[in-house]
């Protein structure tokens, strides 16, 4: 699983820790996600595409090995 | 009750148990406990007459303690930190078989292998099996914590 966490974030100019509060989960959690070490479930996934406001497809990708 | 929320509550009632969680300052209720075992065997020599009833008593006040550390709510609990405890789990039911299955051969072994006719053959006990898997459990479940 590839995403665009990191990119849409800088787009809204918010922290890891700003993004972590809004969604209610850890800062870690969200720097986790980001390096591809974890993957969201479709909630958490919802939850971001809430802040973002674009739909979960535009900023996670299936990658080749999925 | 039809069969559909017979299964809906049957259902809902294992969620339940699986989400729970004791509060956070278990974790310290937990950890006093495990110093309390301790001080007990410290303290054993000091009432050779009690040390059967000292160890046992301990031995419960250790896994009751650990267990209060395993099963107590993290500061910033989330999926990812549900993820992990669950993982961690796992290694530790797994490793915890092992070396429930493993270890008395092992004794067995060295003894023998030490002094001719050493100990005679006997399985692990609760305590050591117990204490074993929470031991790995909160070893894996901080450690994969700390390098998420």
């Amino acid at each position: 699983m590839e995403n665009r966490i990191k990119i849409e974030r800088a787009i809204l100019n918010i922290t890891q820790d700003e993004l972590a509060k809004r969604i209610g989960v850890s800062r870690q959690t969200i720097n986790s996600i980001e390096a591809n070490r974890y993957v969201p479930s479709t909630v958490l996934a919802l939850k971001l595409s809430g802040e973002f406001g674009k739909p979960v497809n535009d900023f996670f990708k299936l990658s080749n090995d999925d | 009750m039809n069969k559909e929320s017979f299964i809906d509550c049957e259902r809902n009632r294992i969620l339940s148990v699986l989400n729970f969680r004791l509060p956070y300052y278990f974790k310290y209720i937990g950890a006093v406990l495990v110093v309390s075992f301790f001080s007990l065997i410290l303290l054993k020599s000091q009432f050779p007459e009690h040390i059967e009833l000292m160890r046992n008593i301990g031995r419960k006040v250790f896994v009751i303690g650990l267990l209060c550390i395993s099963l107590a709510r993290d500061k910033e609990e989330d999926e990812m930190t549900n993820a992990i405890r669950l993982q961690s789990y796992t290694i530790a039911f797994i490793l915890g078989v092992i070396y429930a299955v493993i270890m008395p051969y092992v004794e067995f072994g060295v003894s023998n292998a030490v002094q001719s006719g050493g100990e005679s053959f006997k399985d692990l006990g609760d305590f050591q099996v117990l204490s074993f898997m929470f031991l790995i459990q909160l070893g894996f479940y901080y450690t994969l914590k700390r390098n998420r």
